[in-house]
């Protein structure tokens, strides 16, 4: 059964289309990342999603609901993580939980209920009387979270939500985020941090330049670029004659798997240590001098790399 | 209704925690209206000084008793020679000529009294009101015994003029108190204005919220648009109403000031503060920034406060400044203050009054909530 479902969500600001006819759809109890370099597209998406403001044409499904005529009806069943620490920062963690509750109808014992159980989910039990201002960057991010699942949404949307915090608070977090998913919570989660998409989600979609580029699981994705990993020959600039390099390079492999920068020389193959030795030989015997060797395993960021010709974080 | 509820209180509670703000709402108006409104009363105590010219007829010199029921100045007879020149050397604050021919004036139902003064001063509006009540009730006297003996007509003032039940002027002097009606509007002036300043700088914590991301939050939780601007308006309005009542309090223990009829003041008090409110609204729904917010608001207020009589007597201004004034809110609020204060309720200027305001408020809930973005 579909928890979500997008078809040709389009959205434009003046002249700039900022989505271009994403589809996707995710299942009940999923996780699903979103992952795309900044200004891709994602946080349009996901405001589009959450109701915050229509498409400009397209279809948004939640359960049953149609988003779009019934945005109020739709987000009784999420929770929303934004990217900004969308909390009062005067008022202490459990004021803040307590006021974002009763947004949710919830009231009475049951709203004190949900906010203990919250707060010992986020950790923060102890500190619940301190103001949000006293907090870390990590607790902050905590506390929104917990914001986000005191009425136990069907369907809880992160938008960045481990964005300038500590390993310590961001582990925790993606802890919270693996637990609640455990117990059957959907979640969509968008991040530019690929370790963080590949540890939580299930299936991911790569944006990029408001489009939906590829979409599946991370061996699924891993396929796209024929499973090849990369030997990376870190080289002293000062002693290469890059010309020489590429052209005997390209005597022993395919010019499309061969990338040469600026002190760094790849080479993208399904069985590296069959090419190891003849790759570092043919580098040497160009007068270049090696000054490290890496093997790097298909993941992600080589996904992204060979899908849109660019770093995630450019 | 409850998450209403639960914004409004939110919003309460996070406006009163900062001290600045208890400082901008209730110690500058408090501090301001002490310090002005003791001078006003002080220069209650220090009576200004009115020469009267009159003949010796038993007509002019009961009209002089009537005027001298009036304990706010001190009278003192004059020729017409002197008190001109008491008047333009500013030794008295005006001058009554109470004519010779004030039978035929009767008659011909011209102003009986002259006033000579150097310029329209507060104390000259006070003065012409009393004038004009004891001109009225002279008027009244002789149209009343016209028809009888002779000696009816100064008889009549007389006894008017001897009972201690009588007050000339009750309209706009309430003598049974300390007070006056010139305090009780400059405690309102004072309380417009840091109303205004505090009214316009909350509705701003809007663009506030909507940069940290609050704003959104409460835009994608299951709350209507209307029941979350609800929320906040009526957090808005209630801190106006605080702020004036606080006010207004102070003001009684202090001064011993009189507000007129409480069932004319609080509608109308309400009535200001939706205006005042939708006047912050306004603001926020223009700009993009809170600081934009800030410096906008400040030179409005000011300029409009002056242009509205919120510092002085709309009636000391010339004429075109008095038209321009039509144009703010805050001429027509302090025409209703005036009238309910004062004890008037001249219901023709107070439904105007009224109206204007609900315009002004009309108007800028419209231009507010076409700005506010709620995304």
């Amino acid at each position: 059964m579909n928890m979500l479902t997008v078809q040709d969500l389009r959205k434009s600001f003046g002249n700039m289309e900022a989505v271009k006819g994403v589809n996707f759809s995710v299942e009940k109890g999923e996780s699903y990342g979103l992952l795309g370099p900044n200004g891709a597209g994602k946080s349009t998406t996901i405001n589009m999603i959450t109701g915050l403001f229509p498409p400009t044409s397209g279809e948004i499904q939640i359960k049953d609901i149609n988003v779009i005529k019934n945005p109020k009806q739709a987000q009784k069943w999420i929770g929303v993580v934004p990217q900004e620490i969308a909390l009062y920062q005067s008022m202490s963690a459990r004021e803040n939980l307590k006021f974002w509750g009763r947004m949710y109808d919830l009231s009475g014992s049951e709203l004190e209920k949900s906010v203990d159980q919250v707060l010992e989910i986020i950790g923060l039990t102890e500190r619940a009387k301190d103001k949000v201002e006293t907090f870390s960057g990590g607790m902050k991010r905590r506390v929104n979270i917990g914001a986000a699942i005191l009425h136990k949404p069907e369907l809880l949307i992160m938008d960045e939500p481990t964005v300038g915090i500590d390993p310590q608070s961001r582990n925790h977090i993606l802890e919270t985020v693996k637990r609640l998913n455990g117990e059957g919570m959907t979640i969509i989660y968008t991040s530019h941090y690929m370790e963080e998409v590949e540890y939580l989600c299930e299936r991911i979609g790569i944006v990029d330049h408001g489009q939906l580029i590829a979409s599946g699981t991370l061996s699924e994705l891993r396929e796209t670029i024929g499973d090849h990993s990369k030997i990376i020959l870190s080289i002293d600039k000062d002693s290469s004659n890059l010309d020489g390099l590429a052209q005997s390079l390209t005597s022993l492999f395919s010019e499309k798997d061969i990338q040469i920068q600026d002190h760094q020389v790849m080479v993208f193959h399904k069985e590296p240590q069959l090419i190891l030795t003849d790759f570092i030989q043919s580098v040497a015997k160009s007068g270049t001098k090696i000054t490290s060797v890496d093997i790097v395993e298909p993941n992600l960021e080589s996904v992204f790399l060979h899908l849109t010709g660019r770093k995630l974080r450019d | 209704m409850r998450k209403i509820w639960t914004i409004l209180t939110l919003q309460l509670k996070e406006f009163f925690k900062s001290p600045g703000v208890l400082v901008l709402m209730f110690v500058m108006p408090v501090l301001f209206s002490g310090i002005f409104g003791g001078m006003t009363m002080n220069s209650e105590q220090n009576k200004p000084v009115v020469n009267v010219v009159l003949n010796d007829t038993e007509i002019s010199g009961q009209i002089l008793n009537l005027l001298t029921k009036e304990h706010h100045y001190e009278w003192k007879k004059a020729t017409r020679q002197q008190a001109e020149k008491n008047v333009a050397a500013q030794d008295v604050a005006a001058a009554v000529v109470i004519p010779d021919d004030i039978g035929e004036r009767i008659l011909a139902s011209e102003p009986l009294l002259d006033i000579i003064v150097q310029r329209k001063s507060e104390t000259y509006l006070a003065l012409s009101a009393h004038l004009e009540g004891t001109a009225g009730l002279v008027l009244r006297s002789y149209q009343a015994t016209s028809k009888l003996e002779a000696d009816a007509f100064p008889k009549v003032l007389e006894t008017i003029a001897n009972n201690k039940g009588v007050t000339v002027e009750k309209q706009t002097i309430q003598k049974e108190t300390k007070t006056n009606v010139e305090a009780s509007l400059l405690f309102v002036g004072f309380a417009i204005m840091f109303m205004m300043f505090g009214l316009s700088g909350a509705a701003s914590a809007i663009l506030e919220e909507r940069m940290g991301g609050t704003w959104g939050r409460l835009m994608v939780s299951p709350a209507s648009k209307l029941q979350i601007i609800l929320g906040y308006l009526l957090a808005y309005f209630f801190m106006g109403w605080i702020q004036f009542a606080v006010l207004m309090t102070t003001m009684n223990l202090m001064f011993a000031t009189t507000w007129g009829k409480l069932t004319y003041l609080i509608p109308f008090v309400s009535l200001v503060i939706l205006s005042v409110v939708g006047f912050g609204l306004m603001i926020a729904g223009l700009v993009k920034t809170k600081q934009q917010a800030s410096a906008i608001s400040a030179v409005l207020i000011v300029s409009t406060c002056m242009l509205g009589g919120v510092y002085w007597p709309i009636d000391v201004v010339p004429d075109i400044m008095q038209k321009i004034a039509l144009g703010v809110p805050q001429s027509w609020a302090m025409s209703g203050f005036k009238e309910i204060i004062s004890g008037s309720l001249h219901s023709a200027t107070l439904v105007k009054d009224t109206l204007a305001l609900v315009g002004f408020s009309a108007l800028f809930f419209f231009i507010g909530l076409r700005g506010i973005k709620f995304e």
